[in-house]
C-alpha cells in the first residue's frame, strides 16, 4: 500500500478535480467548458476505481498496472479533446473550425499509428504497451499543442481572463511533466519523482478551480499585461 | 492546397516536433519514465522493448 503522503496527495487531487466540476456548475459554465469538465469527471471516476483496485490487489499487482495504464490512455485522449476544445474557444471568431477539427483527427490518428509502430514487434502485452506508448506520446503532442495555442493567444490578443489562465495552467502542467520526465531520465532517481509527479496531478485541477472561482466569463485582461505583439 | 491537406501537413509537423522533444528528453532512457494523469501512485511500468537482435 502507498504511504500516508501518497494517500494525502491522492485524496487532495481527487477533491480538486471534483471541485472544478462543482465550481463550473455553480458558475453556470459547465456546458461552456464541457470537455474540461468531462475530463475531470472521468479523472475523478478513474481515481476512485484505481483506489478500489489498489486497495483490493496492491500497488505492485498486475490488476492495478493494467487498470492504471488503460485508464491513463483513456484520460489522455480526454485531455487531448479538452485541449482541442480550448482551440475552438480561442479560434472561434475565425473561420478555422474546419482546420481544427481535421487537424485534431489527423494528429490523434498519427500519434496512434506512430505508437503502434513502436510497439508492433512486441508479441507479449501488445495492447498494454500500446496504451502506455500512446499515453506518453499524446502528452508530448499536448505539450507542443499548448505552446502553439499560447502563441495564438498572444497573436490574437486574447483578453478573456478565464480562458487565458486555463491555457496557462495547462502549459505549466505539461511543461512541469516534461521537465520531470527529463530530470528522471538524466538522474535515474525514481524515488525522487514519487511525490513530485502525483503532486503535479493536483496542480491542474486546483488552478482550474481557482480560475473558475475567481473570474467570470466577462472578466477581461488589460491587453498591455500580455506580451505586446506588433501586428 | 485544400483545408484537409493543410491540416494534415500541420498535424504531421506537430507530431514530428513532439516526438523530437520526447527523443531528446529520453536520451538516457532508464525504462522507468512515465507521465500520467491524476494524483494516483504509479504502478510498475510495463517492460520496455528489448533492442533489436536481443531475446
Amino acid at each position: 500500500m502507498p504511504g500516508p503522503i501518497d494517500l494525502i496527495i491522492w485524496f487532495l487531487g481527487t477533491a480538486f478535480e471534483l471541485a472544478f466540476v462543482v465550481c463550473s456548475l455553480a458558475r453556470k459554465s459547465f456546458l461552456r467548458y464541457f470537455f474540461l469538465n468531462l475530463y475531470l469527471l472521468l479523472s475523478t471516476t478513474v481515481s476512485i476505481g484505481r483506489f478500489f483496485i489498489l486497495w483490493s490487489y496492491g500497488q505492485r499487482s498486475g490488476q492495478y498496472m493494467y487498470f492504471y495504464f488503460y485508464s491513463d490512455a483513456l484520460l489522455t485522449v480526454a485531455l487531448f479533446v479538452a485541449l482541442i476544445s480550448l482551440y475552438s474557444h480561442v479560434l472561434g471568431e475565425l473561420t478555422a473550425g474546419e482546420y481544427v477539427k481535421w487537424g485534431a483527427v489527423f494528429l490523434l490518428l498519427g500519434t496512434a499509428g506512430f505508437s503502434y509502430a513502436v510497439v508492433a514487434q512486441s508479441a507479449n502485452r501488445l495492447s498494454t504497451n500500446f496504451a502506455y506508448e500512446l499515453s506518453q506520446n499524446l502528452y508530448f503532442v499536448g505539450l507542443v499543442l499548448t505552446y502553439i495555442l499560447w502563441g495564438a493567444v498572444l497573436k490574437l490578443r486574447e483578453t478573456r481572463t478565464r480562458l487565458v489562465q486555463i491555457i496557462l495552467s495547462l502549459g505549466l502542467y505539461f511543461s512541469a511533466y516534461a521537465a520531470s520526465y527529463a530530470l528522471l531520465n538524466f538522474s535515474g532517481k525514481f524515488s525522487m519523482m514519487r511525490y513530485i509527479c502525483p503532486a503535479l496531478g493536483c496542480f491542474l485541477p486546483l488552478s482550474w478551480s481557482l480560475t473558475m472561482l475567481r473570474y467570470t466569463d466577462e472578466s477581461r485582461l488589460v491587453p498591455a499585461r500580455l506580451v505586446a505583439v506588433p501586428r | 492546397m485544400s483545408r484537409k491537406l493543410g491540416a494534415l501537413v500541420l498535424a504531421m509537423g506537430i507530431l514530428v516536433g513532439a516526438m523530437g522533444i520526447k527523443t531528446v528528453l529520453s536520451a538516457k532512457m532508464t525504462g522507468q519514465t512515465m507521465m500520467a494523469n491524476g494524483p494516483a501512485p504509479w504502478p510498475i511500468p510495463p517492460p520496455q522493448q528489448p533492442p533489436p537482435g536481443q531475446p
